[in-house]
């Protein structure tokens, strides 16, 4: 039974170089799409790490945490203001809005440590978010307040990237190392520290488990990521006003996670691309989005609870990340 | 003269918030869910009145007891169909569920009259009346009574009639009551229609005073969740005067302070109970201790 | 194994190679969207979210559009219109003209996004050259002058015109803000407090009232205490009611200008009190009569016949957003009018700027364009009730333009 096991988990990890393969067909991707498609591919991708984030916090920590619009708004204000006020190129200011990311979810962490769970943890939270945003409205000199900061064209050590294509492969660059990461932290023994809290927290704490710490370094780890995203977005979008950062951008971050499975790094992947390209299929039916969404997150709730990635992984065993089973 | 002025109006616009957080309390108390989607369903509550009053043309009480009836039934059924299934799931699918759920509702309202800014017409004259300096409108009273009056109502359900020792029953232990053969399922799918039903009214004195958008349940979310935080979770008597205090606090720190902090007056109430004191003011056992 | 690996590389770089070639003359064109039959128009704004009930700005125009295709459109072609939806956000905004530009290929885009949508599409409309013509409150979209963007009106004349109607009444010199806190507001306030300023008077108190608000009372009271004469109140429609009637429960005694987000008729309807009203609410009036009556006569009946149910209000007359936004199509349909029968982006651009005292039967003002000047129309005048409740169009402060017959 061991032995297996261990044979399992050494052929998963080789099989899943076979993953790779994944990014090189993407390479030639901006060549084959006009820059329409380009763009919607970019979102996709400055969707990724938003979802990643947000599913470890979420997903494998289990903490009903609604701040994540939060870490988003933080980074890309961070990376614009830098840009803005201090003149710095976007690469430079992606390590601080990445900090700034984890300085928040440390902030937000905050009342959980004190035993803020469930519900209350959600309307907190929820309200944290809401708070940042009223500060990106009223600090004016900073953050442009209501009419928002138009951001120069993004660079990367002096080259430009002002094309879909440029950001594109930036943007790749960004997704591999969050997503790699990511897995690599999920399969350590704070992964393992995470499944414990998320099954039995009282219980992972009588083991000796110093759960508060691990809980800070998930929110911290989220928000980082997150706050890569919105790097990506300040990049990607050239302007930043306060209402990109509001409640419905939070049911669509849900939507992304539920859609595309709990606590799962291909669910995230997964729910980024379709709930983000999505809308895109459907011009035809404006007026319907908000319908159609509810009624979809309702009916994977319902029917499809582990997300899409459930799917997969009954598929092929390759897209198995279940990462609170050995 | 002034604060007397900023308290009255204070209380009635917190009389509003407070019959908000009473319709959430009155549907966590039996389920222990909070309704992430009760503001919308406060917001479709408003626009099922404004269509039976306005648009098909019913008299007011008439499309009150339709509108409440229609609420109650879909309350019931949210809870039987889309959350009862997965009661004994994670909490975090019943909080996404509520929300999805609010957000279709916005969308109906939306693609229904999205393109109109509706108001539903008062069925009393709009008078005001001064009391000494301060001025008291018709709307004033007619909010605050009929808030006391459904507190009232809900005063004797809970602790004179024998619904209420059920409701306590199934509050303090859902096993134990399934024991003595209350049928749970059936209970809660009751109870959250109460719930609505309740929003219902709310939405209804809403639509008087404020003309209608389909955005409105995130604002009467966030007020419902500052005043139930406030009061402390569960507890009725402390959803209302969570809701006064809320109100109050938005008039007081608006004219003394700044505007500006009548938007986050709610926001930051529910930062700092959940930081300093969790389980509010009448409200127990909110944190966990590890 | 890397060997393979390598040849599998080398393989893929050809492959991205060719299609890199195959890919490349796909640029726009001066002339994209115009066939020998039709002429494609992109439509954007925000048919989704918290700022759909703008929309019919968006099908003021596409009225009008209608309109010329049922007498055989401008030298033989149709306008055929793809609507896109910004939501009123930045990423989906981005997403929705680069649809129209790159996969729809239209001509040029019409329209009223939000304005931080269209800061945030401004970059690409200028790099690519597509013309646009649209409505925005935030100035910054046409000034500085970028060659392809037009605008009809934007904020600095209609928040100017606020500020100047309240100005001519005698005695007020000192003024109130009311604004929400989001860019439309400031779009009309900002621009509102400038003229108050260069203008002698001064702004006493400035406060803000959010969307949602269920009442106005600290805002009134505070009014109230400064002494102010006039209020500006930047608010859409729900919280400039709201505001009209808390400030008639405590008997503050001062005129209010609304800013362009709310139906004049419906807000006098829906406070129901007029002695909140009248001779005390104001908006500024860009049309040269009452929508709906005299020259604006026809427009309405062009609405009710051109527009589908669901673009029309679902009860009630058209409300003046429709015509608000109408102009955008006539000076757009003028300017293929003037380009000839072989329209280029170049000769468009050139017939606009060329539009000099252009008269379009619905604004008060005439529509004059030129190279240095891409916003088309100034003059405002403002709308009240008048003693006796009627609904009546002033030039200044108790001066009633002479009635138009109906």
């Amino acid at each position: 039974m061991q032995r297996s096991a261990s044979d399992g988990a050494a052929r998963a990890v080789v099989s899943r170089r076979v993953l790779w393969i994944v990014p090189i067909l993407l390479l030639p991707l901006p060549l084959l799409l006009n820059p329409y498609q380009q763009y919607v591919i970019n979102l996709v991708l400055v969707y990724v790490p938003v979802a990643i984030g947000f599913n470890v916090v979420v997903g494998n920590l289990g903490l009903l945490a609604f701040s994540n619009v939060a870490f988003f708004g933080i980074g890309a204000y961070t990376a614009g203001i830098l840009m803005v006020r201090l003149g710095l190129p976007w690469w430079v200011a992606v390590p601080p809005a990445a900090l700034m990311g984890a300085v928040a979810g440390c902030a937000a962490s905050v009342p959980a440590l004190r035993g803020v769970r469930l519900f209350y943890l959600a309307i907190m939270t929820l309200a944290f978010g809401e708070l940042m945003r009223w500060v990106y409205i009223r600090w004016i000199p900073v953050t442009g307040g209501s009419f928002g900061m138009a951001l120069p064209p993004p660079d990367l050590f002096g080259w430009s990237l002002d094309s879909e294509a440029g950001k594109f492969y930036v943007f790749l660059g960004l997704v591999l190392v969050a997503i790699i990461a990511t897995d690599r932290i999920l399969r350590s023994r704070f992964g393992r520290a995470f499944v414990a809290i998320k099954s039995d927290e009282l219980a992972a704490a009588a083991m000796g488990v110093p759960t508060n710490r691990y809980i800070t370094l998930g929110f911290a780890w989220g928000g980082a990521v997150v706050g890569v995203g919105g790097a990506m977005y300040a990049a990607l979008i050239g302007h930043l006003s306060p209402p990109a950062f509001d409640l419905t951008e939070l049911i669509l971050e849900f939507a992304i996670i539920m859609v595309g499975g709990l606590g799962s790094l291909v669910g995230s992947v997964i729910g980024a691309v379709i709930i983000t390209a999505a809308p895109e299929f459907f011009h035809e039916l404006p007026g319907y989005q908000e319908l159609l969404f509810g009624i979809l997150i309702v009916l994977v709730i319902l029917f499809l609870p582990r997300g899409l990635a459930s799917l997969l992984a009954r598929a092929h065993p390759l897209f198995r990340d279940r990462y609170d089973r050995g | 003269m002034i604060l007397s002025q900023l308290v009255i109006s204070g209380v009635a616009t917190g009389m509003l918030y407070a019959l908000i957080a009473l319709s959430m309390t009155v549907g966590y108390r039996a389920t222990t869910v909070v309704n992430f989607g009760h503001g919308d369903i406060v917001m479709m509550g408003a626009y099922a009145m404004l269509f039976l009053a306005v648009g098909v043309g019913m008299p007011f009480p008439l499309a009150l007891a339709l509108a409440a009836s229609g609420l109650f039934l879909f309350g019931f059924l949210m809870q039987r169909g889309l959350m009862a299934p997965i009661i004994a799931g994670p909490h975090l699918s019943l909080a996404i569920m509520a929300l999805a759920v609010g957000y279709a509702l916005r969308g109906v309202a939306r693609i229904e009259w999205g393109n109109d800014i509706l108001l539903l017409p008062r069925p009393y004259a709009q008078n005001a009346f001064l009391l000494g300096p301060v001025v008291i409108t018709m709307d004033d009273l007619v909010i605050t009574g009929s808030v006391l009056l459904l507190l009232l109502l809900l005063f004797v359900v809970f602790n004179v009639t024998r619904i209420g020792k059920v409701i306590q029953a199934v509050f303090q232990t859902q096993r134990g009551a399934q024991l003595v053969g209350i049928n749970v399922p059936a209970f809660h799918c009751i109870m959250w229609g109460a719930g609505t039903t309740l929003g219902t009214a709310g939405g209804v004195l809403l639509a008087l005073i404020v003309p209608l958008t389909p955005d409105m349940g995130v604002w009467t979310l966030v007020r419902g969740f500052a005043a139930m935080t406030l009061g402390g979770f569960g507890s009725l008597h402390g959803a209302v005067i969570g809701g006064v205090l809320l109100g109050l606090m938005e008039k007081l720190l608006g004219f003394y302070v700044s505007t500006v902090f009548i938007d986050i007056s709610g926001y930051l109430i529910t930062i700092l109970v959940l930081l300093i004191r969790p389980q509010g003011l009448f409200g127990q056992h909110a944190t966990l201790r590890v | 194994m890397p060997m393979r690996f390598n040849r599998a590389l080398g393989a893929l770089g050809a492959a991205v190679a060719v299609v890199a070639i195959a890919a490349a003359p796909a640029s726009a064109q001066n002339t994209q969207g115009i066939s020998d039959k039709t002429i494609k128009i992109g439509n954007l704004g925000p048919f989704t979210g918290e700022s759909s009930i703008f929309t019919p700005l968006n099908f003021g125009p596409e009225a009008y559009l209608r309109s010329i295709n049922a007498q055989g459109g401008v030298h033989g072609r149709t306008f055929e219109t793809v609507f896109a939806d910004d939501a009123c956000n930045e990423a989906k905004g981005i997403a929705a003209a680069k649809k129209l530009i790159y996969e729809d290929k239209v001509f040029m885009i019409m329209g009223h996004p939000c304005s931080g949508v269209a800061m945030a599409i401004k970059p690409m409309l200028d790099k690519e050259g597509v013309p646009w013509m649209g409505l925005a409150a935030n100035p910054k979209l046409t000034r500085p002058t970028v060659p392809s963007m037009f605008s009809s009106y934007t904020g600095i004349e209609s928040g100017s015109a606020m500020a100047a109607f309240a100005l001519t009444k005698p005695g007020v010199k000192k003024i109130a803000i009311v604004q929400h806190s989001n860019d439309w507001a400031a779009g009309y306030c900002n621009p509102a407090t400038d003229y108050i300023k260069a203008n002698g008077a001064e702004v006493v108190i400035s406060t803000a009232m959010e969307r949602g608000s269920t009442d106005a009372t600290a805002q009134a009271l505070q009014i109230k205490q400064s002494g102010a004469q006039a209020v500006m109140g930047c608010l859409y429609q729900q919280e400039l009611v709201i505001l009209l009637r808390d400030m008639a429960k405590y008997g503050v005694d001062a005129i209010v200008l609304g800013a362009l987000g709310a139906d004049f008729n419906q807000t006098v309807q829906q406070v129901g009190n007029p002695a909140a009203v009248k001779q005390k609410f104001f908006q500024p009036y860009q049309f040269q009569a009452k929508i709906g009556t005299g020259p604006l006569k026809p427009y309405r009946e062009l609405f009710l016949k051109y527009l589908t149910k669901d673009e029309l209000p679902k009860s009630g007359e058209p409300t003046n957003f429709y015509y608000f936004g109408v102009p955008v199509g006539i000076v757009t349909v003028e300017a293929f009018k003037r380009a000839g029968p072989a329209p280029t982006r170049e000769k468009w651009i050139e017939a606009v700027e060329s539009l000099k005292g252009f008269e379009t039967n619905v604004f008060a003002d005439t529509a004059n364009f030129s190279k240095d000047n891409h916003v088309g129309f100034r003059r405002m005048f403002a709308v009240g009730l008048n003693d006796a409740g009627e609904e009546t169009v002033y030039s200044t402060w108790g001066k009633p333009l002479p009635p138009s017959g109906s």
